[in-house]
């Protein structure tokens, strides 16, 4: 079992293949396709709040509310239209859950990014997050981005290389 | 009865409905993980029992998506059902739901509002109003709410649907298969139960599907609910479509009294890895 911890180095990525089960731990980002289209508009346009570095960094697709965290469908078309343009902007690790289209699939692996995919196990995940901090798009309230610390939350890699799980 | 002890008995139901496997669940998923050659699935399996180990003992959800809620009564015959009691058992719910915590998901605003979310979030938990009430007469003597918490993803690719039976259970077995391989591919959070309902209406199908539901066991299953469940695992579809023996660990089947007619109503609805979420107390 792999164990890998934010910021990820491109090496850290590059070792990765399809079906590698790895604990994270660390800060990642947390976002859904409310927030999503915002961020990467944001970074487009050169107006992305500093104090957010996307590098090496994970975007958790996800809402985070008073019942706890838990992937929501990677395909919706906001969240995965985002994933392309957040790898340019330094994301190594979208994680959620759900088939991916092909080329996404090969986008990502020409950014050296991956996309893994984590059980809706709430519980559990809730006893591994020790923090949780709103960093951007407040209004948007369980559906803004989110910062949280992890520890070992359990992913799949499912898109690597070029290659799918599915 | 006393008011405040309805609310408070609806209101554990709903926590232990949001947060507890029942032990027949629990049985069902070792079964699953022992028998799953596929290591990714078998994994994912072995953190879902995790997560129910760990939300039992903290009495927290076990999905982020912690339902709409639905209530099913049981009503023997020297048993009534009053207005009184039915607004403690929706107090009850209201409760339940800010215990949990239910994740706050109710839609504010007038229908317009309501359709297109314009009106916004209610941030308050136990804003969430239940569906309307089912009811049913049981011969045993007892006043039973169920509480069950219903998920946006099953119900996002359940079905509702006529087949034409041509006189034949295989004909409409094999359209329940095919809805459920389609339905538990689309999920995501597999492996899945299917809770399956016939009727003679839309309305009335629906109402079996949460009856099986109800009292669906994992330990109990017919032939019927085994063999769709043993077709649509053939499908290889897995936990959380990683491929895999195991894409449903049960089927839940209810059939209700049917018409003279060429058609019969099913109504599936894909449960995902953590339903049915059902809990009951009696009043």
């Amino acid at each position: 079992m792999k164990k890998l911890s934010t910021p990820f180095t491109e090496a850290d990525i590059a070792q990765l293949d399809v079906g590698d089960m790895v604990y994270i731990s660390g800060y990642i980002f947390c976002g859904r396709d409310a927030v999503l289209p915002k961020i990467v508009n944001e970074v487009k346009t050169d107006r992305l709040d500093k104090k957010i570095d996307l590098k090496g960094n994970v975007i958790f697709h996800t809402a985070v509310s008073p019942a706890g965290v838990g992937p929501t469908s990677s395909n919706k078309l906001e969240i995965e239209a985002s994933m392309i343009p957040l790898s340019d902007a330094g994301i190594k690790m979208h994680l959620g859950k759900g088939k991916i289209k092909e080329e996404t699939v090969a986008a990502l692996a020409q950014r050296n990014a991956v996309y893994a995919v984590i059980p809706p196990v709430t519980a559990l995940l809730e006893s591994k997050t020790t923090e949780r901090v709103c960093v951007a798009h407040e209004e948007l309230g369980m559906e803004a981005l989110y910062r949280v610390k992890v520890e070992d939350y359990p992913v799949i890699i499912a898109a690597a290389k070029g290659r799918s799980i599915y | 009865m006393d008011y405040e002890k309805i609310v408070n008995k609806v209101s554990e139901a709903l926590v232990t409905a949001g947060s507890t496997f029942s032990e027949d669940k629990i049985r069902a998923y070792k079964r699953a993980i022992n028998r799953e050659s596929n290591p990714q699935s078998k994994w994912v399996m072995e953190q879902i029992l995790e997560n129910a180990y760990v939300a039992a003992q903290n009495r927290g959800p076990l999905c982020d998506d912690t339902g709409i809620p639905h209530i099913y009564l049981e009503v023997g015959k020297n048993h009534s059902v009053s207005g009184e009691m039915i607004s403690a058992i929706h107090e009850g719910i209201a409760k339940g739901l800010r215990t949990l915590p239910g994740r706050p998901m109710a839609i504010k605003g007038n229908d317009e509002q309501r359709l297109d979310q314009s009106g916004g979030l209610n941030e308050d938990s136990g804003a969430l109003l239940p569906a309307p009430i089912q009811i049913r007469n049981v011969d045993e003597d007892v006043l039973r709410v169920y509480v069950l918490m219903e998920g946006g993803g099953p119900a996002i690719r359940g079905k509702d649907y006529r087949v034409f039976h041509k006189h034949s259970v295989d004909t409409v077995v094999a359209e329940i298969v095919e809805w459920a391989k389609e339905a538990v591919a689309q999920l995501g959070c597999s492996p899945c139960t299917l809770a399956v309902g016939i009727g003679r209406s839309h309305y009335e199908a629906a109402a079996m599907m949460m009856e099986a539901q109800v009292h669906g066991n994992y330990d109990i299953q017919s032939n019927l609910e085994k063999k769709i469940t043993d077709e649509v695992n053939k499908a290889n579809i897995g936990a959380l479509g990683l491929k895999g023996d195991t894409s449903v660990i049960a089927t839940f089947l209810k059939v209700g009294p049917q018409r003279a007619s060429g058609v019969r109503v099913v109504c599936l609805r894909p449960c995902c890895c953590f339903e049915p979420r059902v809990a009951f107390t009696d009043l």
